[in-house]
């Protein structure tokens, strides 16, 4: 590991003029289990790193159904999984933040650091591309807000500038949505994803959320169009893996291969139209 | 690159240690104090063998930075027998040979001891997979989940 400075603010304002002085040259951390890695192999070197664990106004999660959910940047996975809010109105969350790494690693990462990575396989993002979740954002000019479909722009690349820091994610309470969350990894625990979905239900229409199908996670918003109003049965859901297929476009990797991922994908969709309509 | 005054509790005990940024957590409680019960694996968050307890919960030590150790309460292996005698979970692995080259160990008492004191009444999977972060190339994991049953069952919650 390169050297670095380390500093320790203790509220929003002393991170972001902290990184409005250092830009390119600082790392923000925060549950450390993706930027530790990177700084020990040296894919990252910063000159500073902004650790912002001691930020009380950066953590929580909080909850009522009119304003929906809103999870703090240095919620833990752990603490997001065990969450009584999440598992009762969003248990697919819940579920996701309960797949990532394992049980040591839960209880460092957060599920905004995931965000931030903007791996296209990060598992606690698709729940958060369902729900259309808000990105809120702090830098030298104030708060902003951005969908989380547009906070991610490609393979780890966001829009998030050098002087900026996301407070957190809010997700919006939707009375009946029903959701599944699936993972398929070569082992059940502390693996990467070769497939990662969520797959939501509200009344007659479906949110469709995959990872590890394109650059980024996306929604299959013609598979969704489909989808919409349509009673399930297996011609439909043969018409929509159809459909979905056009929608992805994975690669071969040392994880799986494109067929197999697109396989995966269609069996997944299938299964959880299924349960959703059980 | 400016050293790092830190403070915080091991095992039990306070700590003060200036510690430079870019160390592990791992490292300095290996190299700077000596206790070698945490070992190095992959370096990465897979193995779990650096597995140590902050604040009551399992962290891998190879994914803090050493200033992260500021203002914890920390235990690792050393720190969990008491004038000689070793905790039930110590003492289980020894019953039920859940070891063989050791080096994996520590890591499994560390995850084991932080997960009864979450989930008293584990089901085997729920044990299984509370210890999936944690490898072992010996055993095949048949005596570890073993050994963590008994404790349960010794505790009274089966």
């Amino acid at each position: 590991m390169r050297e670095f400075e380390y500093v320790a603010p203790k509220t929003v304002k002393e991170v972001i003029n902290l990184l409005a002085s250092y830009k390119e040259k600082a790392t923000v951390l925060a549950g450390g289990t993706d930027v530790v890695v990177r700084l020990r192999d040296e894919i990252i070197e910063p000159e500073f790193v902004v650790d912002i664990k001691h930020v009380d106004e950066l953590k929580g999660i909080k909850f009522d159904k009119s304003s929906g959910l809103f999870v703090g940047a240095l919620a833990t996975m752990h603490e997001i999984e065990n969450d009584k809010n999440v598992k009762e109105f969003y248990p697919y969350y819940a579920d996701a933040c309960g797949h990532v790494g394992s049980k040591q690693v839960r209880n460092k990462a957060t599920s905004v650091g995931n965000l931030c990575t903007a791996s296209p396989l990060g598992d606690s993002l698709t729940p958060m591309f369902c729900l259309d979740a808000i990105v809120v954002i702090e830098g030298p000019k104030g708060k902003r807000e951005v969908p989380v479909r547009e906070f991610i722009t490609f393979v780890r690349k966001t829009v998030l500038e050098r002087d900026e820091l996301v407070l957190g994610i809010k997700m919006p309470y939707i009375e009946g949505l029903k959701g599944i969350y699936t993972k398929n990894a070569r082992r059940h625990e502390v693996d990467l994803s070769n497939i990662v979905a969520t797959i939501c239900k509200v009344n007659d229409e479906y949110r469709i959320a995959y990872g590890s199908v394109a650059p980024t996670p996306i929604r299959l918003v013609k598979t969704e169009e489909f989808l919409k109003g349509k009673k399930i049965d297996d011609k439909v859901i043969e018409e929509a893996e159809n459909i979905l297929e056009s929608e992805i476009s994975p690669i071969s990797d040392l994880r799986a291969t494109k067929e197999y991922r697109i396989s995966v994908s269609k069996s997944i969709l299938k299964n959880s139209l299924k349960a959703l309509n059980n | 690159m400016k050293k790092i005054d830190i403070k915080f509790i091991l095992n039990g005990e306070p700590v003060e240690l200036t510690v430079a940024p870019n160390h592990t957590a791992l490292r300095v409680i290996r190299e700077q104090l000596d206790l070698t019960g945490a070992k190095e694996g992959c370096g990465a968050g897979e193995c779990g063998a650096c597995t140590i307890i902050v604040d009551g919960l399992a962290v891998n030590s190879c994914l803090m930075l050493a200033p992260e150790l500021d203002g914890k309460n920390v235990l690792t292996v050393e720190g969990l027998a008491h004038d000689g005698k070793l905790t039930d979970v110590q003492q289980a692995f020894i019953d039920h040979v859940a070891l063989q080259c050791g080096y994996c160990t520590p890591g499994f008492i560390m995850s084991t001891t932080a997960f009864l004191e979450e989930n008293k009444k584990p089901t085997r999977e729920e044990i299984e997979i509370a210890l999936s972060g944690n490898l072992c190339r010996c055993t095949g994991y048949k005596r570890i989940i073993e050994a963590v049953e008994d404790v349960v069952a010794k505790r009274g919650g089966k």
